[in-house]
């Protein structure tokens, strides 16, 4: 059947199939020229929230947080009435990526000094060595899965790193980040009973229990430090204060939950996504090969093309006016990266992956008071990765398709089959 | 034109340096400094750039 063009009120952006099935970029095209703030309606048990998917709209909105707020959580996802057992509710105003200011700038404060362009390029060295590591691990097979081999270690192995995590943990952090941040898709729901298995409920029971995991893990270390203290970034949280204040057991916990959680999904689906382009392009690809000297740049087109977090919500504070529609205090905004990386208004020929765009002022890494905290880690994985990856195995290639992520929050893939090569 | 850094949000990230290396120097603790507070007319568009590429928008201009 031939689809016709999709209406504006036809869409519904709470539907993950959109992201899953891989549509979403013919979705945004039609809203920022029909519908640039558009409504999807509320559901049985869910709010309904306003989308944006104009660069502008969405810089002017991240500009301004004393009108858009953090505090009511950040994805569009809403419940009509709130339930304190689930995570999605409890975390408002408890992490960094759920507060506003003056309270989020005090608490970033407290960690990014190690976050700097400079600390982070201090880390190359060892990230090189790290991705050598994972790569001898499918160097003598000759095929792999990319995502779960490769691309997911690399960002996962530096995150614990700096959190203290030891090696023989780092397969739970995956596991529990999945659970959680992938926890609507069927594959991640393996604690909930079958029958709930890609249900919203059987969602909101497997990501309240990853959550309760990845919390218990960190209350055990933050026993293991007090009796011991460590060199990692959990030890500088446990000694951190603010307004004079030590922090909270509740808030060391959540902010360890974020940094794990963001330092690993992310990344991930960056240099997943990155090849899955690069081998799509071949021409593309063979511009690196000739000169990984453009890594630096072909990186920030791998981050706009495949931008990972699909969106980052807002509560307005206010009634506020966006190209003439109006939102009501208390309305949730959600801004769609993707969408604003492929307009038309600030990027030539924005659906065509050039590894040599430039300026490339994509902000998949958002803008503004909340800015990615990890974006400079991110950048030299993948950067790193990269380099590494198309010096041993210049011929890597496709050897299926990829499995994407049933999720309108995160735009993961969860495997990717490629075969390359062997090394001797 | 008046140019502020907010030193709260700056995080180093030299966009501003490489943008109007005129008006804006990274120092060693990797804070923006500004170096021309009311920059001339012809540094305006530079400066305009600086504070629209900064990752954190920590660049206020107020207008004379």
């Amino acid at each position: 059947m031939t689809q016709a063009t999709l209406h504006p009120s036809e869409i519904r952006l709470d539907d993950p199939a959109i992201f899953e099935e891989g549509r979403a970029h013919e979705v945004f095209r039609i809203l920022r020229r029909e519908a640039p703030v558009h409504w999807t309606p509320e559901t049985e048990n869910v709010k309904g929230f306003w989308s944006l998917t104009k660069y502008e709209d969405i810089v002017h909105v991240s500009r301004n947080p004393q009108i858009f707020s953090s505090e009511r959580g950040i994805t569009s996802f809403e419940p009509k009435e709130p339930d304190l057992n689930d995570v999605g509710t409890r975390l408002y105003g408890k992490m960094i990526i759920t507060m506003d200011p003056p309270r989020h700038v005090r608490m970033r404060r407290l960690v990014n000094k190690g976050f700097t362009p400079r600390a982070v390029a201090a880390w190359e060295p060892h990230i090189r060595e790290i991705t050598n590591h994972i790569l001898d691990g499918i160097a003598k097979k000759g095929e792999a899965d990319f995502v779960t081999e490769v691309a997911a270690l690399l960002p996962l192995a530096v995150i614990c790193e700096i959190m203290g995590v030891p090696r023989e943990d780092w397969e739970k952090m995956f596991q529990y980040t999945n659970q959680v941040l992938g926890g609507g898709d069927p594959e991640f729901q393996t604690d909930v009973p079958e029958e709930l298995r890609g249900t919203p409920e059987g969602a909101r029971q497997q990501i309240n229990l990853g959550t309760a995991k990845m919390f218990q893990y960190f209350a055990t270390k933050l026993a293991e430090h007090r009796a011991q203290p460590k060199e990692d970034l959990v030890q500088v949280l446990l000694e951190s204060e603010v307004d004079g204040q030590k922090l909270t057991d509740e808030d060391i916990l959540w902010f360890c939950f974020l940094l794990i959680l963001a330092g690993n999904e992310t990344t991930r689906n960056a240099i997943a996504g990155g090849l899955l382009a690069l081998l799509e392009h071949p021409e593309e690809k063979q511009k690196i090969l000739d000169n990984p000297g453009i890594m630096p740049i072909a990186t920030e087109e791998i981050v706009r093309w495949t931008s990972p977090v699909l969106h980052m919500a807002r509560v307005a504070k206010e009634d506020v006016e966006i190209r003439g529609v109006t939102i009501r205090k208390g309305e949730r905004v959600v801004m769609w990266y993707p969408s604003a990386n492929r307009d038309e208004d600030i990027f030539p020929d924005p659906y065509r992956f050039d590894v040599t765009r430039q300026p490339n002022d994509h902000i998949a890494f958002g803008i503004g008071e909340h800015y990615c905290l990890g974006a400079n880690f991110a950048r030299l994985e993948i950067r790193v990765m990269f380099e590494e990856l198309f010096r041993r195995f210049p011929d890597i290639e496709l050897a299926g398709p990829p499995a994407r992520l049933r999720s309108t929050f995160i735009g993961g893939i969860k495997h990717l089959p490629v075969r390359f090569t062997p090394e001797a | 034109m008046r140019v502020v850094v907010d030193p709260d949000l700056c995080e180093g990230n030299r966009k501003c340096e490489l943008a109007a290396p005129e008006v804006f120097r990274v120092g060693e603790d990797e804070l923006a400094r500004v170096l021309i507070e009311r920059p001339p007319e012809e540094l305006r568009a530079k400066v305009e750039q600086a504070a629209r590429l900064c990752p954190r928008q920590a660049i206020r201009l107020f207008e004379d």
